[in-house]
């Protein structure tokens, strides 16, 4: 009887585990940016991550990041795209780069529907004054950007 | 291997399922780019930063993350989610010297 119950338990465990990832399709987790060496310059790693594909500045991608930052070691950085976020229709990865850090890559997020709204937010740190670009990529197989050039005070690396 | 501190923050702190609420990740960590000197001794502190967090709810992913140095020191990671209903959420995250933590937050959305 006890291994009975225990097959029983072990039945319901599992079907509890299939209800929720129907609820969070995993399968709807975009599949992890291609990892290259730390000193890409930024045209190497857009690449290596839109594949050659053709990235389209876009009002729907929404950058904030402060103008001047006095201490180029935290600059605070959120970004929020527009949409829908159904399982047709949803934002699948956000990049971040700092374009003249000697790593240009920031964070790479990949969201799915489960989310409810595209939004990250985090602290990077910047070298020197330049660009802070946001890449957005689609489930269409879109992707859309935003610029936005930070000055710096005091560099944040080394 | 030191237990580093982190925190998951939700916010609001009331909710109901189905609300989207903000997720809070903060880990007390370095983030070594392996760059900096060591001012006393001359040499290169070697690098140590967080290159991957995951989130889960009950047990399943829905958001993972790749993280690079040019994150700051003791970070921040903030991102939305929709509470179906009542789970754990638990992070876990890896650094490149192949430290593995995690943190866990059970929530309990009200209606």
């Amino acid at each position: 009887m006890q291994r009975r119950s225990f097959l029983q338990r072990i039945g319901l465990a599992a079907a509890a585990t299939a209800a929720t990832a129907t609820l969070t399709p995993q399968s709807l987790l975009a599949a992890e940016a291609p990892k290259g060496p730390n000193t890409m310059d930024i045209d190497t790693a857009l690449k290596a991550i839109t594949g050659g594909k053709a990235v389209t500045p876009s009002k729907k991608v929404h950058l904030k990041a402060p103008e001047i930052a006095e201490n180029g070691a935290v600059v605070p950085v959120t970004i929020e795209v527009d949409s829908p976020m159904t399982n047709d229709d949803y934002v699948k990865a956000i990049h971040v780069f700092a374009t003249k850090n000697s790593n240009v890559r920031c964070a790479d997020i990949m969201l799915t529907p489960a989310n409810g709204a595209a939004m990250f937010a985090t602290r990077i740190k910047l070298g020197s004054s330049q660009d802070v670009l946001v890449v957005a990529e689609t489930s269409t197989g879109e992707f859309l950007s935003a610029k936005q050039s930070v000055k710096v005070t005091i560099g944040g690396c080394g | 291997m030191a237990e580093r501190k982190s925190l998951i923050k939700i916010k609001p702190k009331k909710f109901k399922s189905g609300d989207v609420v903000k997720v809070n990740f903060m880990v007390m960590h370095p983030m070594e780019t392996g760059m900096r000197k060591d001012k006393k001794s001359g040499k290169i502190v070697p690098a140590d930063y967080i290159t991957e967090v995951k989130f889960f709810y009950n047990d399943t992913p829905f958001t993972t993350m790749q993280v690079w140095e040019s994150v700051s020191t003791n970070p921040v990671f903030t991102i939305n989610f929709k509470v179906p209903a009542a789970g754990t959420l638990k992070v876990v995250y890896k650094t490149n010297t192949g430290e593995v933590q995690e943190q866990s937050k059970k929530l309990k959305p009200k209606g």
